[in-house]
């Protein structure tokens, strides 16, 4: 019998898996870049708490000792990453269990720990990586951490003097990582 | 490549941002009574000069609309500002 070709424009057939077209996604467990002046790993496990309102509220609620961090600025410890005016990204050692929602103090929390994936950069070269995925300029202060990175929307703070920190969403993390993997030195 | 400037951010590359609207524009109301012409005025209507103009552009990646100046003829920016009161 013969096999029912189903009609598009790539001419698929039944039981085809358009995924394949895809790259693989890495394996998150393993996966590891290292050069002989950075590398990068994913990092798991990580808080992950979205906040609007009032931020100052909202961390004097929530975590009273996160250091704020706008583009490349550095934040030891627990991190507000400043996204907008009213809008940060909480991120903690380990996900909270604050309650979603509006408080009656002005802010209102949303559960994100999955939403975005981390990728941490180290070594004298991790801000020529970062050079490379943006023209910002990294030193200028810029209050918000949000910015394109290689094309897509992601946060970029840091840790350490050589040691950054990515959040980008969950669904751009293989695009992210592969491009990554491109970037020589 | 160019530069513009959020008044949250600070300058960002030009990929960042989204052209909105032209400044000025007032959504005609109440919108039952508005007529089909006015209503095809406010969406498609533009005045498109050539040289100084006033627009609403978006900073995408930090989400804040906001109202630049600048020349479409040099595109030359003469300044931005914010729309909002600013957190004190
Ligand atoms: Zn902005």
């Amino acid at each position: 019998m013969a096999e029912k070709t189903v009609r598009t424009g790539w001419d698929l057939k039944r039981g085809h898996d358009a995924a394949t077209k895809w790259t693989p996604t890495p394996d998150w467990r393993s996966a590891a870049i290292v050069r002989s002046s950075w590398s990068a790993r994913p990092l798991h496990g990580l808080g992950q708490t979205l906040l609007s309102g009032d931020l100052d509220a909202a961390r004097a609620a929530l975590a009273p000792n996160a250091s704020e961090a706008g583009l490349w600025q550095v934040a030891e410890g627990d991190a507000l990453v400043r996204i907008a005016r009213d809008r940060a990204l909480l991120v903690t050692a380990r996900p909270l269990s604050a309650p979603a929602g509006w408080s009656p103090s002005g802010w209102a929390t949303s559960a994100a720990d999955d939403a975005w994936a981390v990728i941490e950069l180290a070594g004298e070269s991790a801000r020529a990586v970062c050079a490379q995925a943006t023209s910002a300029d990294l030193e200028a202060g810029s209050p918000s951490a949000a910015l394109l990175f290689a094309g897509v929307t992601c946060l970029l703070y840091r840790t350490a003097p050589e040691t950054a920190r990515i959040h980008v969403e969950r669904g751009f993390a293989p695009y992210l990582w592969r491009w990554l993997e491109t970037v020589e030195g | 490549m160019q530069l513009f400037s959020c008044p949250f951010c600070g300058p960002r590359d030009e990929t960042e941002f989204h052209f909105a609207a032209e400044a000025g524009k007032t959504r005609p109301e109440p919108a039952g009574e508005v007529s089909p012409e006015a209503w095809s005025g406010y969406l498609y209507a533009k005045s498109n000069p050539g040289g100084p103009s006033r627009e609403i552009w978006q900073h995408v990646t930090c989400g804040e609309f906001f109202l630049m100046e600048r020349d479409t003829l040099t595109h030359e920016v003469a300044g931005s500002k914010a729309l909002r009161g600013q957190r004190p």
